[in-house]
């Protein structure tokens, strides 16, 4: 029988109250940033911020993906190309172009997920390579030079133009993704996927069949990035091969760890904003950035593991009563006169 | 195709496949002894390839000596990596984890290597290939088929490697005590073998072995700064198709990866990329852990 409790929010009440300050932020933003640069920031950190996140739920099984950039780069292209060569609108594009996306994942992940490990790591890595170079050379994605001029998208007679439309629009898929995988990992499915990552072996003799669970978890986490592929292609209406290639994929896992692996939502959000604005407002010499990338990428998994938040978590808190137990502790030495 | 062509492809293939064998060998070399996936490969690779081109072309050096200094530098290339970044890593992987966590550290940290040294080489040589002048511009003539006497000097260099690699690794003591720290690492220690020395050592020789097969690629080919992005994605390819962890898999998978590449240039273009990953795709369908391997967990 079901039980007759109320139904409530699986929150306790700080959280609720960051998590709705954070949503009501990211909604006036548009109303109170003028600049359409910052917007465009904006846009991008939200983008590479999902992205992050379909690289934390592959991690959540165990699997380590450095391809995630592949399926956004499948998902920007069928968009393009299904508006452009099909005539379809962009509202019928961007979920048939995740359904292609995910319908690819799940023929190519049916495969290589069979391998966890290293294998999976480098046939990923390969597969954004293979991505990149199929989009440069073969004539129907436009060859190097990439597809522009793709149609924005409009409501009737509105045609979208501007920053502001297009930053709600994926604010409203940031957030349909966020919710659909805050209710995978909180239900029975996520549950598994965490079991798998903490012990392959274990979760199988419990009788998790480890290798459906991987699939699913590749198949939903390329049509997520499927999904932010397609809006992109729309939103800068010009698309390149080089959208998957270069460091796309090793800036998304780097994402996913400087927030903090082990906060699978958070954590890419706040690695992205923090890599999508840092490197601006500090105006690197672009030349230099790969290199402090690199140094970054090292000296974090090294000795922060955890990531940012993994961190702050590690510390105990900063408590009040802390406070004056030490200043009594102060206290107590001056008057024996220990000190 | 003409029959010229195509045995002239087949030659070029087969050279390919030797550099991309002697990657890979020092590639799975570094993955069995120290569990660290080495993405900065390709890049020791290119530095290799780079320092012998300028102890060839700008120093004047003897083409042997020159090749020994790229697998010098390679080699110191690879302590120093080891000591400042990897002997770290190792030391995260004792404290334990998930196997997970010991692969995305492994990952991480040699993706940050490899984005500093690729970014690095652009910085400091530019964009621009060089090449050198052939070291031996004779000719051997089979018929209409012509073959650069280099290509055979490459080869050849390539065999002895190969050679060397199997003697060290299986006629002495120190080679033992590497297949044994493989094999497993907390039982070799048991046994009184210093384990840290071993991880340094398949590192350094590791990375020397791709040093020798960037020399021998600057004298064939020229040297870009993007030559290492090329090979390690395709020792990749390699390593999967062949298995990990088995010599006769990294063998049998470079030579036919290296043929079909070079055929592939000839009959389909730049594609060729996306049909060798489909050969890859094919074959761990139907054989899981590569051609020789088994399926790790």
């Amino acid at each position: 029988m079901r039980s007759m409790t109320k139904w409530r929010i699986p929150l306790s009440k700080p959280r609720l109250i960051a998590l709705s300050v954070i949503g009501v932020a990211l909604a006036i933003l548009p109303l109170v940033v003028e600049s359409p640069y910052i917007l465009h920031l904006a846009i991008m950190a939200l983008i590479y911020a999902a992205l992050g996140m379909t690289f934390s739920m592959l991690f959540s099984t165990g699997l380590i993906s450095l391809g995630c950039a592949a399926f956004y780069a499948v998902g920007a292209y069928t968009s393009a190309l299904l508006v452009m060569k099909l005539g379809l609108s962009f509202w019928l594009a961007l979920p048939l172009a995740t359904m292609i996306t995910g319908v690819i994942a799940l023929g190519i992940g049916s495969v290589i997920v069979r391998y966890p490990g290293a294998p999976f790591v480098l046939v990923t890595l390969v597969l954004a390579v293979v991505t990149q170079q199929t989009a440069g050379q073969v004539e129907l994605f436009g060859g190097w030079g990439g597809i522009m001029d793709i149609p924005s998208p409009s409501i009737g007679a509105l045609q979208f133009t501007g920053k502001i439309p297009y930053y709600y629009l994926l604010l409203f898929l940031f957030g349909m993704i966020v919710l659909v995988f805050q209710a995978l990992y909180s239900s029975r499915i996520g549950r598994a996927w965490k079991s798998i990552q903490l012990s392959d072996p274990l979760a199988k003799a419990v009788g998790i069949n480890a290798y459906r669970y991987r699939v699913s978890a590749f198949t939903i986490a390329s049509s997520a990035a499927g999904l932010m592929g397609s809006f992109y292609a729309h939103y800068f209406q010009t698309i390149t091969p080089d959208i998957t290639g270069g460091w796309v994929s090793i800036y998304i896992q780097l994402y996913a760890v400087l927030g903090g692996i082990g906060f699978y939502i958070l954590g890419p959000a706040l690695g992205a904003s923090i890599m999508v604005f840092v490197p601006e407002f500090l105006r690197l010499v672009e030349e230099f950035e790969p290199v402090v990338t690199g140094i970054l990428l090292i000296v974090l998994i090294v000795f922060f593991p955890g990531g940012i938040l993994g961190t702050l978590q590690k510390r105990p808190r900063f408590r009040l009563a802390n406070l004056s137990d030490r200043i009594r502790k102060i206290r107590r030495w001056i008057s024996t006169g220990a000190l | 195709m003409s029959l010229v062509t195509a045995a002239q492809a087949l030659l070029n293939g087969l050279l390919m496949g030797m550099i991309y064998v002697i990657v890979v060998l020092g590639l799975d070399l570094i993955v069995r002894g120290t569990r660290i996936i080495n993405f900065a490969h390709g890049q020791v690779y290119m530095l290799g390839a780079y320092s012998f081109y300028f102890a060839y072309a700008i120093w004047h050096l003897n083409f042997w000596l020159a090749l020994v200094v790229g697998a010098v530098a390679a080699m110191i290339l690879g302590a120093l990596s080891y000591i400042g970044i990897f002997s770290f890593v190792q030391r995260r992987f004792i404290a334990g984890g998930t196997m997970s966590f010991r692969l995305l550290t492994s990952a991480m940290s040699s993706v940050g290597l490899m984005m500093i040294l690729q970014q690095g080489t652009l910085i400091a040589f530019g964009t621009g290939e060089m090449g050198i002048y052939s070291p031996f511009p004779q000719f051997i003539a089979l018929g209409a088929v012509r073959l650069p006497a280099e290509r055979l000097v490459a080869f050849g260099i390539g065999l002895l490697t190969c050679l060397g690699l199997y003697l060290f690794m299986f006629k002495t003591k120190l080679g033992k005590a590497t297949r044994a720290v493989c094999f497993n690492a907390e039982v070799s220690a048991l046994q009184g073998i210093n384990t840290s020395q071993v991880y340094l050592l398949s590192f350094v020789v590791g990375c020397g072995l791709a040093g020798i097969a960037g020399g021998i690629a600057a004298t064939i080919f020229s040297v870009t700064p993007t030559m290492g992005t090329h090979i390690i994605f395709m020792a990749m390819l390699v390593l999967v198709a062949g298995g990990l962890q088995t010599y006769k898999g990294i063998i049998v998978g470079g030579i036919i990866l290296g043929q079909f590449l070079s055929f592939g240039y000839q009959l389909f273009g730049g594609l060729s990329y996306l049909y060798s990953f489909c050969l890859v795709f094919l074959i761990i369908v139907f054989r899981p852990g590569g051609l020789f391997g088994e399926v790790y967990d």
